[in-house]
């Protein structure tokens, strides 16, 4: 099965590498006017989560994955090609890294002009035989109605409809240069045909897939019964197509334009606007390779109007466009992203129902929490856990740093949210701020790979502590009450795989020293990661996209917030007056200084 | 190295917007093929050159010219009070960079030729044992080999004579010097001494970021711009990762364009030499890789400066370009009309008319600005977009200038 006949039955999942949002668009674009589904899969790109495109109308966010590692089961069978937007500079170890996680994908467009030569020899010798390259340089291919694997075609929906490309015909246009990629494309919708591909070899002088590499796909192909051939002056690649036509690999009528008798016109041999295009011997003369050409019966006129009368020749097959309406897709304006609605005014529930009161079916820390997950909370399990964290967690005393804080701005004569806000301010890796780290902590830790007391080895190297473990006041012999409340809800799921592991990581720090055990905050963390694995199905990158938004903090700083409200309360109520520490607590100088 | 190869480069800090495949100087190239060997000093043209009294020397422009011997750039076997004689003379012809070594002595029979170029399969190595031929009008006597992977230096070797560890280190030089070509000619061999009389190497410029120091744009000649607007161009090149090029071809003719893209603006220029107005060209060049709106005005004004300085009677500007993958119209033509804009007045006293054909994003709405703005002013020639073939606003163009 070629390629070609892959693409056709459907095999068309995409992977791009790096950013390029316009041409990324426009595939989305054309699947959509082509009435496929999304051919793209996702992006792999540092540091981005998601992107925000456009499907059709619609905004949705396109996945962003660390490397191609990352990218989830089940996209991965899906994955057939790689559209690299990356820099010319790290074009290479991209594509390779691609191909070596993706071994048995079929091709990939390199967008990048400025790629070494020695990077691209190297991509010949490692894929020249075995895939389907585009580039380095040029616009990439595509394949009506089913592939555009990069600008190739245009990237606005008017140029994607203008240039036919959601309709299948005869004709393959090959070139060397993108813009005359596009060009070419425009000129065959205009002579009222279509396309069987398209492919934009790349203006480089190391292509990876060669012209004859191309013409063969052509030649092998059953829909494809003509050739448009864009060349330019530089290199030798046209007679190529001069031995394959000798030697009948290529049979099929092919009719092209090279480009570069103004070269004549210039004294010395000028460098054009491709890597390849300067004349170094007399064979590389757009003259010579023309002349060539036609000597074995290509048609290759002197003029590009001759040459598009050639190409109107060029036999054509019947096709009918299927008539889609771009006008939605041209007066698309992005939003900022919220997926958080206003409160839905159908399903405000019922507080008070025939003069009697409606017992809530869920609290109001599992609202929040759904809230803040952004989809609510279904298990009863569930519920009930962050009723009982964030009940725990309102208030721990007012000698805490938060609270303290809370209250020398209140007394400080400040309102209520500057107070508010200045022990929210407080709050951080030392206080409070610690369930999120120990949720990294465990969700690194039950993964595997390490056994307790090596994970403590490795956490504790250099002086570090591991957040989730250890208390001030309590110790082995005279427990946490909290902890050991909240440590009850293990016994309510099927598996824990986190609270094991905090646990057998206490195991190994109370060792050390009784007061290292597990506190609120580290079993807080486990617990709520085993609950919404087991009890809300969330997966294990889904945590981790928790964890990356802080989401585990969260369930500290709300109930927190009201704790230090009640003590700004509480001090505005008894008008305590300004604060300031006492005079014997000054002044102190560190020991041994004068 | 004992001989021939004390060289002392006379530097200036030109350099060359990189693109493609660049020559390097002799004395870098050297450096490089020769490392620790080639024991070369590098001076400032104003420093003083110590050499042994009454050594011999070579005195060469070093600036990447072809054939120096014809155009008298190369001064053999004189004494070091000599070299600011030739120096002071090629300077007033424009040359700012030199090399110096001692004459190496040897007998022309001694002379090999040989080169090395990357290409799509490994390294193809052209070699004649007999030096001083031009290899291109005797095949016969080259020797080329096309080899790749492990054992080239091997292959090589065998098929050349020539010493394994020289050809190695040349290779090794395309490995992590991104070479792409080297030719020496002449080379002498003596035992396992290797000279280099004359070398010259194309480094891949795209490579750049990866060479370290080896070689860096001071080491790639600059080319003297022809023209003032071909140096402004070139320096706001530098500044822009789009693409910006400008050649003036004739300073005086009718037909000047601001053409987009790397292959459509030959097919258009292709046009204008096939109508029979080669000669009426004045400036070749292309805008391309997206420019923003400023670059396209701030390239416009140099071709539009230079269509105003022409002496021709009638001139035209052709805007051009094929169908765009991905650049603007819409954003490009208004860095266009900007620069049109500024010399409103000038233009429509030298009866100068715009032909315009483009295709691509935004096309619709960059067209009709485009069109509205020449109408309003009278520099209308003709509008086209992609429903109309590439070369229609250049043929509009020759007919205006030849009615």
């Amino acid at each position: 099965m070629t390629l070609l006949d892959s693409i056709r039955a459907g095999e068309r999942g995409i992977l791009v590498s790096g950013i390029h949002l316009q041409v990324i668009q426009s595939i989305l674009d054309f699947d959509y006017l082509s009435g496929k589904e999304r051919s793209i899969l996702g992006i792999v790109a540092g540091g981005r989560k998601s992107v925000k495109l456009f499907w059709g109308p619609e905004e949705f966010l396109m996945p962003c994955f660390a490397s191609f590692a990352d990218v989830p089961e089940q996209f991965r069978a899906q994955v057939r090609f790689l559209l690299n937007v990356q820099s010319g500079r790290r074009a290479y170890e991209s594509t390779v890294a691609f191909f070596e996680a993706f071994p048995e994908a079929y091709g990939a467009h390199i967008f990048a002009e400025n790629v070494p030569e020695a990077s691209a020899t190297m991509l010949i010798e490692q894929y020249g035989k075995t895939k389907v390259i585009a580039g380095p340089s040029g616009v990439g291919f595509v394949v009506p109605g089913l592939l555009k694997l990069g600008a190739i075609g245009g990237v606005d929906a008017t140029q994607l409809w203008t240039n036919k490309l959601m309709t299948s015909g005869s004709v393959a246009v090959v070139s060397t240069s993108g813009g005359m990629t596009g060009e070419l494309i425009n000129a065959v919708a205009g002579a009222d045909k279509r396309l069987s591909f398209a492919f934009c070899i790349g203006g480089d002088r190391f292509p990876v897939t060669a012209l004859s590499e191309v013409l063969k796909l052509a030649q092998e192909d059953p829909s494809t019964k003509g050739i448009a051939y864009f060349g330019e002056l530089g290199g030798v690649d046209e007679y190529e197509i001069v031995e394959l036509i000798k030697s009948g690999t290529l049979t099929k009528p092919v009719a092209a334009y090279i480009a570069g008798i103004i070269d004549e016109s210039f004294e010395e041999h000028v460098q054009f606007g491709h890597a390849k295009a300067l004349v170094a011997t007399n064979d590389e003369s757009a003259r010579a390779k023309r002349e060539a050409l036609r000597a074995c019966g290509v048609d290759a006129p002197d003029t590009f109007p001759e040459f598009l009368e050639a190409l109107k020749k060029l036999p054509g097959a019947d096709h009918k466009d299927v008539p889609v309406d771009i006008a939605p897709l041209l007066s698309r304006r992005s939003s900022i992203l919220s997926t958080r609605e206003i409160i839905d005014l159908k399903s405000i529930p019922v507080f008070v129902a025939e003069g009697k009161l409606v017992t809530p079916e869920t609290g109001f820390m599992s609202a929040v929490t759904g809230a803040l997950l952004g989809r609510p909370l279904t298990s009863p399990i569930s519920q009930a856990f962050f009723e009982a964290v964030a009940t725990l967690l309102i208030d721990h005393g007012g000698n805490v740093s938060g609270a303290v804080n809370s209250m020398i701005t209140a007394r400080a004569g400040k309102d209520l949210v500057s107070s508010l806000v200045s022990g929210l301010l407080t709050i951080g890796p030392r206080f409070g701020g610690a369930i999120n780290e120990a949720a990294g902590l465990w969700l690194t830790g039950a993964q595997g790979g390490l056994s307790a007391s090596e994970f403590v080895t490795l956490e504790t190297s250099g002086g570090r502590v591991i957040l989730g473990i250890g208390h001030k006041k309590y110790r082995v012999g005279m427990p946490d009450p909290r902890v050991a409340a909240l440590s009850e809800f293990a016994t309510l799921l099927d598996s824990h795989p986190h609270y094991d592991f905090a646990r057998s990581v206490e195991a190994v720090t109370i060792g050390k020293n009784g007061s290292l055990i597990l506190n609120v905050d580290g079993v807080t963390a486990a617990l709520a990661l085993d609950i919404l694995s087991e009890c809300e199905g969330y997966t294990r990158s889904e945590l981790t996209a928790l964890k990356d938004a802080e989401f585990f903090n969260a369930l500290f700083i709300l109930p927190r917030s009201a704790g230090f409200m009640a003590h700004i309360l509480e001090q505005k109520r008894n008008d305590e007056g300004l604060f300031r520490l006492p005079d014997n607590l000054l002044y102190t100088r560190p020991a041994g200084e004068e | 190295m004992p001989n021939g190869s004390l060289g002392v480069y006379l530097c200036s800090n030109e350099c060359n917007a990189l693109m493609s495949r660049v020559k390097l100087t002799e004395y870098r190239a050297k450096s490089l093929i020769l490392g620790e060997g080639y024991r070369g000093v590098s001076l400032r043209a104003c420093d003083a050159v110590q050499f042994p009294s009454g050594a011999k020397l070579v005195l060469k422009v070093d600036q990447g010219v072809k054939k120096r011997m014809k155009q008298g750039l190369v001064a053999v076997g004189i004494e070091a009070t000599e070299i600011p004689v030739f120096i002071d003379e090629w300077s007033s012809r424009g040359y700012s960079n030199f090399i110096v070594e001692e004459l190496f002595p040897h007998e022309e029979k001694e002379e090999q030729y040989l080169s090395l170029e990357r290409v799509r399969d490994g390294y193809r190595l052209l070699h004649a044992a007999e030096g001083g031929i031009d290899i291109e009008e005797h095949p016969e006597k080259v020797t080329k080999l096309v080899a790749s992977g492990e054992g080239v230096a091997t292959a090589f070797a065998e098929a050349t004579g020539l010493p394994e560890t020289f050809l190695q280190d040349l290779l090794d030089c395309f490995a992590t010097k991104h070479f792409a070509f080297v030719e020496i000619n002449p080379l002498v061999v003596r035992g396992t001494e290797v000279y280099l009389l004359d070398a010259a190497v194309l480094v891949d410029s795209a490579g750049q970021f990866s060479v370290k120091d080896a070689w860096s744009e001071s080491d790639i000649p600059e080319k003297n711009a022809a023209h003032a607007a071909e140096a402004t161009v070139a320096a706001l090149q530098k500044t822009t990762p789009a693409s910006l090029k400008l050649t003036v071809l004739n300073p005086d003719a009718s037909l000047f364009f601001l053409l987009s893209g790397g292959g459509g603006s030959i097919v258009i220029a292709d046009e204008a030499a096939l109508r029979g107005a080669g000669n009426e060209i004045g400036n070749y060049g292309e805008y391309s890789g997206g420019p923003t709106r400023e670059e396209t005005y701030l390239y416009a004004k140099e071709v539009i400066a230079l269509l105003l300085a022409s002496k021709a009677t009638k001139k035209a500007l052709v805007i051009a370009g094929g169908v765009a993958n991905f650049t603007d119209v819409g954003k490009t033509f208004a860095g266009i009309i900007d620069a049109l804009s500024e010399e409103v007045s000038r233009l429509q006293t030298a009866g100068v008319k715009v032909f315009v054909r483009r295709g691509g994003p935004n096309e619709k709405a960059g067209l009709a600005h485009m069109r509205s703005y020449l109408e309003e002013h009278g520099l209308l020639g003709s509008v086209y977009g992609s429903d109309t073939v590439i070369t229609q606003a250049v043929d509009d163009a020759v007919d205006f200038i030849q009615g």
